[in-house]
């Protein structure tokens, strides 16, 4: 029996053209876009309204690199030498998104780069990201258990003695609304220091995650948060027993931004995806879905469903404005307090 | 023997003179080890010695400040008791439980040992995580501990066990247990059975068998086993972090936080080396002891 052999030359011509096929593939279509996002429901939601109909039509290939955010910004910090990093676009949560911002990591976006981005509502701009949705802190309550609550001080009743809940993640949150009760502001959240302990020994229960918080509601354990509306909305449409408040110091809006690092490695497709997110077609899904509000104004919302999400005028002009510098400055410090004195 | 002389005995004593490959083939692992793990350890006992600041983030300095933050702070001190004490009881647990388990796998004839091996290793085929996710199953509020108690009438309302270091042992006993049984049931089955049988000849009981030659003998295996469950308790990362809660703090946990949380890489980097250096000191000490111990009961037991 004669084996088949291979030339020289037919083996030569067979490796090349392999090495080159990625490549032809790639020059046909429109490349590809590294996203780095947090998953589950967020990253569906990206390909179901932006990957899939917006950048699969311009032959972009859509990658995502799936974690939460510490882990990103620990990436985007160590990429920061090197030429090619990991990401064209980078999410990040408004005050995460500063932080990074302050070490230069990010080309600034422009209207000829992202037309859409005339459309973004004017509070949220800022010159190195662009917002993607937003919601704001409200109280979160168990209607059948206590009164609806108006202010951030009422979670301080002693009738709640054991049944106010807090996600450790969110211990900046707490800081901030324990300031504004307690005669600080959003440039100083020393007094909510004294606040917090004066909670600590009502006995507040810190749970690791949202997702322990959000069982703790469920149970009956507590009743009472603190915590984005848009979390609130999945929260109730999952069935668990708890209705919304917006405190009378404000809503402190959260914005969940995204950002072209300077060394993406296609970064012509990242500013392809920022136009794409921005696209009131894009923007809507993440509504009904997550209970995020556009961060455009050319894309309206249907009534119901804007009745749940979204701030009325004036609850928007009452909105606490952050004071970014502030807390990127002292989120160590915070953090190093909230985890010996108030958890300790 | 004979062949072991035949092959020392090559003629013309090649072997001295000419060109062996033996060390280079040491060369892969080398790089693999250096390039992978000594080089990013390096940079990272570099950062150590760095400048924290909030705006620039990571200043290059050569300060000591980051070492002395950590010994001059009552917390963190106490982190790294909590930690040591949490690797200690859990090693001595898991010996306690590991052992009797080890000795029948290791004496068992029975058609089922293998069986019994593999439900050992199984554990170790699913992931810290998960476990973690099963006991929370176990241990939460609604959970099955909590309902058993609930319906016997043992307790009338649920008893918090989940967030508690009472489920951070368990958790962690769990994961490190496959190992020692391992580490001790390969020692055990080395020892013959005959040392047993001719302890129990010479009148001793079970309990004086078990303290005077059982244990002497798979010391080597305990010594092994609790270095390896040590190493892997003081460095727990997911088992305490799911069931301890945000209250309870360890090592590993905490200098995780610093580099993600706060980015404060230079203090995060100090608590890894601070980490890295207690448990080397640690097992040196706990080895070091028992070894001599071993070696003392050698000599006791030679003939005089």
């Amino acid at each position: 029996m004669t084996r088949p052999t291979i030339g020289r030359r037919a083996l030569l011509g067979a490796s090349a053209g392999l090495l080159a096929a990625p490549a032809i593939v790639r020059a046909q279509s429109g490349g590809r876009v590294v996203v780095g996002t947090w998953g589950g429901d967020y990253q569906d939601l990206l390909t179901a309204n932006i990957a899939d109909p917006l950048m699969k039509p311009q032959g972009i290939e859509v990658l995502y690199d799936v974690s939460v955010a510490p882990p990103r910004k620990t990436k985007l910090l160590a990429e920061r030498m090197t030429r090619r990093g990991t990401y064209d676009v980078a999410c990040l949560s408004d005050i995460d998104m500063f932080e990074m911002a302050q070490q230069n990591l990010f080309d600034p976006p422009t209207p000829d780069l992202v037309p859409n981005m005339n459309n973004v509502i004017e509070a949220l701009r800022k010159p190195y990201a662009l917002p993607h949705i937003y919601s704001g802190k409200v109280i979160l309550y168990n209607p059948d258990r206590m009164d609806k609550p108006t202010s951030y001080n009422d979670l301080w009743d002693p009738k709640l003695r054991g049944r106010v809940g807090l996600a450790d993640g969110l211990y900046m949150q707490f800081i901030e609304s324990a300031a504004l009760i307690n005669g600080g502001s959003p440039s100083n959240f020393e007094p909510a220091k004294p606040k917090l302990l004066e909670l600590k020994r009502l006995e507040a229960k810190v749970y690791p995650s949202n997702e322990a918080l959000a069982a703790a509601l469920n149970s009956g354990e507590v009743w009472a948060t603190i915590m984005w509306l848009a979390r609130g909305f999945m929260w109730k449409k999952a069935g668990i027993p708890i209705t919304h408040a917006v405190p009378k110091e404000g809503a402190t809006p959260i914005v969940f931004d995204k950002a072209v690092p300077r060394n993406a490695p296609n970064k012509a497709n990242g500013w392809k995806w920022m136009q794409a997110m921005l696209e009131p077609s894009a923007q809507g899904g993440f509504a009904e879905r997550m209970g995020y509000v556009p961060t455009v104004t050319n894309a309206p919302l249907p009534e119901a469903l804007a009745k749940e999400i979204s701030f009325t005028p004036e609850e928007q002009a009452n909105f606490v404005k952050i004071d970014y510098q502030y807390v990127a400055d002292n989120n160590a410090r915070l953090l190093d307090w909230w985890t010996r004195e108030f958890k300790g | 023997m004979a062949t072991a002389t035949a092959i020392g005995a090559r003629p013309g004593g090649q072997r001295a003179e000419g060109f062996s490959l033996g060390p280079f083939l040491l060369v892969p692992a080398s790089l693999l080890v250096v390039a992978f793990l000594a080089a990013p350890l390096l940079v990272l006992f570099r950062y150590s010695f760095n400048r924290y600041s909030p705006r620039e983030f990571m200043v290059d300095a050569f300060t000591l400040e980051n070492y002395a933050r950590f010994f001059t702070d009552a917390y963190f001190i106490g982190v790294l008791a909590t930690t040591v004490q949490v690797a200690a009881v859990c090693t001595l647990v898991s010996l306690l439980f590991a052992y009797p388990l080890a000795y029948l796998m290791a004496r068992t004839e029975s058609r089922w040992k293998s069986a019994l091996v593999i439900a050992v290793v199984f554990p170790l085929m699913v992931g810290n995580v998960v476990r973690a996710a099963g006991w929370m199953a176990v241990l939460g509020n609604e959970g099955i501990v909590n309902h058993l108690m609930l319906s016997i009438g043992l307790i009338s309302r649920p008893v918090r066990l989940m967030y508690t270091p009472f489920a951070v042992y368990v958790g962690i006993i769990a994961v490190v247990l496959p190992y020692m049984i391992l580490t001790l049931q390969s020692v055990i089955e080395g020892i013959g059975r005959e040392v047993e049988e001719a302890a129990a000849n010479l009148g001793a009981g079970p309990m004086t068998t078990f303290r005077r030659v059982l244990l002497p003998l798979s010391l080597p295996g305990v010594i092994a086993g609790g270095t390896l469950v040590f190493i892997l308790c003081m460095n727990a990362y997911a088992t305490p972090v799911l069931l301890g809660g945000p209250q309870f703090k360890m090592m590993a946990p905490a200098l995780y936080d610093q580099f993600t949380r706060t980015t404060n890489w230079p203090f995060g980097a100090a608590l890894a080396f601070i980490l890295m250096t207690s448990t080397l000191l640690l097992t040196i000490v706990g080895t070091t002891v028992l070894s001599r111990r071993m070696h003392h009961r050698k000599l006791e037991a030679a003939p005089r």
